[in-house]
């Protein structure tokens, strides 16, 4: 028991020098990076870590007969909480956000430090101490106090008054609703009843099956099956088109939505919000073929009036490629990333 | 999993650190051989990979690599065509980011990823910024890195071989054991003089800025090639996602870069100068006011992006002199720039890439300072071959697939040219657009929300127009031009810097339908455009920005003052009173 707390004290201490040497600079920011697309899971296993830290920190400064008071520990890990947010996650969160967070996390830490008669009056002691002001040490904290809230929260006033030129918050609609039919190149297509033309079997059938079936693998690197290759000479039908569409996609969409359909093209940087993530599994494998098929023919432009504020520099590809060309690329956005498109029914 | 092993990585690679600043504190710097330069080692060439990483390699190289590097590797791929840099023809095995010696095959072990002893992976790992090759950390594992690279090194370089010691040899930089030499100011003094004795100057240019010899370069395939600019370290291809780090400038300049005309300097300088040389080039790297590396977003690997451009106030005249206090002092912003890519003519290549923004404003106009850097200064030789106005050309484009000659990289340098300029767009009526205020279109919304643009041409001239609509002609307008001024528009060693100066708009003088009026603690939608007339940027053929807003500064209000004072004192109460009751509670009384 004492050799794994121990193991859990130095964690956390380890931990949060790395902390605070990134708040303080000393330490480059990038010393544990954040690897996108893990982030989420990583900021949970990092927090896992933490707090496994803190309770062996804290079990270990127990046994040693100096004990952290419950006053202490529950002011520590809140003020952690508030600095993880702010210097560890990446994006940065907006200070609104940050502050519900904080909230919740005040309460949650006060139902911790409440949670039986004793805690809570162990809790309340230091507090009520300086308030009584009994010894010398108490009544200096005391003056300390009256003297330097005002002060504090004067200034933060201040700064919260002084004009700033913070960036306005904006917030989207990621998929608007589409229109029941589009019409592309003078032909009218239905959304509910369209099927992309070339997702078909070798015997030139649609056949979401078999398609479904030749995509690359989910999992570490989304490979291709190793059966199942584009570029192989023979192919006819379904990998055939794949690659057609890939072409398509390398000579047009990847300036922004980049090699690995990640939305970091090489113009990405330029753009805000940036493009759109095709990996990330809230895009287009929330969708039908025929939505993107809407959205790629139409663009930023077609957007509906819910897609406000319209912050989308995609063209109408119309304008610059053919049905089938659209189609193809369709397909192969679904090959590379390995998603089924959704369905109807 | 992948949690664990990238906590491992930065475990790995944070002790890696702590050896090299050891080592560098007590060792003593390597002084080569008889026929050795000064830091080289020799070293000996890795076993070729095992055949089922090569054929572990195959499957990640056709799902990932093919599209821009092609099926043989002879950087042919379907997306080669409209990129310049083109893809790395993998053929004849030269590579550019190496810690061997010039002319040398680059460091490639299968079997260990370990920094600083593995070049190719580390190309894979971090990219190459500047180019289209992005960073596969993340998406591809250590292992499918390596095996992609097991299949690369023996499959499509076909002209030399990894393994081969008759004809290879490895002479290898120790970087990890040369201690760096702090960047003084005595440092930085002998570095400037450095690069100008050692001719750096030549290509880089004068300020470094890539402008010295932008035209007769070229690649060993033939292709138009230029200098790195010294002031955007984030594009240094060898910048491995950490670009002010100087040892990375150091490699750079010890071991050259394979198949462009940037030498090794191994031979003719000293290690010391080499350190200066770097120190001096990541000096000049764009920094903040504080002289602090800019921050950089983990997220692009270019700098943070601020999309408020603030404007300060000034009493009086704006001042000329980029010198002035007010301009020092003014925020200074970095804009990043896109190609064009949404209507013909698309610029798949935009040579511009970011801009700096200043600005001031007094009680009648508002001035932009721009600066950014463009290494040709590039005025226009003939008539265009559309009117910069038009737009829904029925003109050629780039052929998506034309083979090398008729690609973007192949017509670098021959482009008819026109003027290098810039333009400031802003919404009319932006305050009667719904919130979050922003234009619809990057063009203009309809005829009821026009935009408005100023442009400025690298001829002097000035123009005004009004854009309706994301797929309608701009339309000049004849009768705002003079209402606008140039302060400054001049090109020196590889920069613009340019001065533009229009009114904030008033009912009285301006027509509130047409021109944008500035308000003054107001986000005002602003969008950029930049022209490189060498790179045949004409027309809507331009880089672009986001939207950005400008900001008026309001001067502080006296509330700001006065609230402050008056809730310190409501604090001080509330502190009596719950002393008070404290106290009352203690002598058993209830209040």
């Amino acid at each position: 028991m004492k050799a794994l707390m121990s193991v859990g004290a130095l964690v956390g201490v380890i931990g949060l020098l790395l902390l605070v040497g990134m708040i303080f600079d000393v330490v480059p920011a990038n010393t544990v990076r954040l690897v996108e697309g893990y982030m989420p899971m990583q900021m949970l296993t990092e927090l896992t870590f933490f707090v496994a830290g803190f309770a062996g920190l804290s079990y270990m400064l127990s046994s040693m007969g100096m004990p952290l008071p419950r006053f202490w520990q529950g002011v520590g890990f809140w003020a952690f909480i508030l600095l993880y947010l702010k210097y560890r996650v990446y994006p940065p969160i907006p200070f609104s956000v940050r502050a519900m967070y904080g909230t919740v996390s005040l309460v949650a830490v006060f139902m911790w430090v409440s949670s039986n008669e004793e805690d809570w009056k162990k809790f309340k002691q230091p507090i009520l101490n300086v308030l009584d002001a009994q010894s010398g040490g108490n009544k200096m904290l005391r003056y300390a106090y009256l003297f330097l809230l005002p002060i504090l929260i004067g200034g933060f006033t201040y700064n919260a008054m002084k004009p700033k030129s913070e960036e306005p918050i904006e917030l989207r609609t990621v998929h608007p609703a589409p229109p029941a039919s589009t019409k592309v190149h003078g032909k009218t297509y239905v959304l509910q009843t369209s099927q992309n033309p070339y997702r078909v079997n070798p015997e030139g059938k649609y056949d979401q099956e078999f398609t479904n079936a030749n995509i690359v693998e989910q999992g570490m690197g989304r490979l291709m099956k190793p059966n199942a290759n584009p570029w192989d000479e023979k192919n006819t039908g379904y990998l055939k088109y794949v690659r057609e569409g890939g072409e398509i996609f390398f000579q047009n969409c990847h300036f922004c939505h980049g090699d690995n359909l990640n939305g970091r093209g090489l113009h990405a940087f330029a753009f805000n919000p940036i493009p759109a993530n095709f990996t990330d599994p809230g895009t287009i494998a929330q969708l039908q073929e025929t939505f993107i098929f809407w959205r790629v023919s139409k663009g930023g432009i077609g957007l509906p009036n819910e897609g406000f504020p319209w912050a989308s520099v995609m063209p109408p590809w119309e304008q610059h490629l053919t049905v089938d060309e659209i189609w193809k690329v369709i397909l192969f956005e679904y090959w590379h990333t390995g998603y089924y498109p959704r369905t109807w029914d | 999993m992948m949690n664990s092993s990238s906590r491992k990585a930065g475990v790995v690679a944070a002790t890696a650190f702590g050896m090299i600043l050891a080592s560098g504190t007590f060792g003593i710097p390597l002084i080569g051989a008889e026929d050795m330069p000064e830091g080289f080692k020799k070293g000996e060439l890795a076993p070729e990979p095992a055949a089922e990483m090569i054929e572990a390699g195959k499957r990640v190289y056709f799902t990932k690599c093919v599209w821009c590097h092609g099926v043989d590797g002879a950087g042919d791929g379907p997306g080669a065509d409209r990129l310049w840099p083109r893809p790395r023809n993998f053929n004849q095995g030269t590579f550019k980011i190496r810690h061997t010696a010039s002319g040398e095959l680059p460091l490639f072990d299968a079997r260990k990823p370990v920094p600083g002893q593995n070049d190719l992976f580390e190309t894979v790992t971090h990219g190459l910024p500047g180019s289209a090759m992005p960073s596969w950390e993340g998406i591809l594992t250590e292992e499918q890195r390596l095996q992609v690279l097991s299949f690369v090194t023996t499959q499509l370089v076909k002209d030399r071989k990894f393994t081969d010691k008759q004809s290879e040899s490895q002479t290898i930089l120790q970087l990890g054991d040369i201690k760096p030499i702090a960047a003084t100011e005595e440092s930085l003094k002998k570095g400037s003089e450095l690069i100008v004795e050692k001719k750096c100057v030549e290509c880089h240019g004068a300020e470094g800025r890539g402008d010295g010899n932008a035209f007769n370069l070229k690649d060993d395939w033939g292709f138009a090639i230029q200098p790195a600019d010294w002031h955007k370290c984030w594009n240094f291809r060898g910048s491995r996602q950490d670009p002010y780090n100087v040892r990375n400038i150091f490699r750079t300049f010890s071991t050259g870069v394979n198949g462009t005309p940037m030498p090794s300097f191994a031979d003719n300088t000293t290690v010391e100068e080499r350190w200066h040389i770097a120190n001096w080039v990541n000096f000049l790297c764009e920094r903040d006011t504080d002289g602090k590396p800019l921050p950089i977003d983990p997220l692009t690997d270019k700098p943070k992006i601020n999309f408020v451009v603030p404007s300060d106030p000034v009493e009086g005249e704006i001042p000329t002199d980029m010198e002035n206090e007010a301009w020092k002092k003014a925020a200074k912003r970095y804009v990043a720039m896109g190609g064009q890519i949404t209507h013909k003519p698309r610029n798949f290549v935009n040579r511009i890439d970011d801009i700096w923004v200043r600005s001031l404003y007094n009680d009648k106009v508002i001035v932009y300072l721009l600066e950014w850097d463009d290494r040709t200064k590039s005025v226009a030789e003939g008539k265009l071959p559309w009117a910069p106005t038009q737009v829904n050309l029925d003109i050629k484009e780039q052929d998506p697939k034309t083979g090398e000659e008729g690609s973007i990289a192949s017509n670098q340098n021959k482009y008819r040219v026109y003027n290098d300029a810039i333009a400031i767009e802003t919404p009319v009526k932006w305050k009667e657009l719904p919130a979050p205020i922003k234009p619809r279109y990057l063009f203009g919304t309809n005829e009821q929300f026009p935009v408005d643009i100023v442009k400025w041409e690298a001829d002097g001239s000035v123009r005004a127009f009004k854009g309706t609509g994301w797929d309608k002609d701009f339309e000049e307008r004849d009768t705002y031009e003079e209402n606008l001024k140039i302060l400054k528009g001049e090109w020196i060693n590889g920069r613009w810097y340019v001065m533009i100066q229009r009114p904030l708009g008033n009912k009285k003088d301006q027509d509130y339908d047409e021109d944008t009026f500035f308000e003054v603690g107001q986000y005002v939608p602003t969008v950029f455009f930049a022209w490189d007339g060498h790179n045949g940027d004409a027309g809507r053929k331009m880089a672009v920005s986001a939207f950005y807003y400008t900001f008026l500064n309001p001067p502080t209000p006296k509330e700001t003052y006065i609230y402050p004072v008056v809730i310190a004192f409501g604090v001080v109460l509330l502190e009596g009173w719950v002393l008070t009751r404290r106290a009352n509670k203690k002598k058993g009384k209830t209040l």
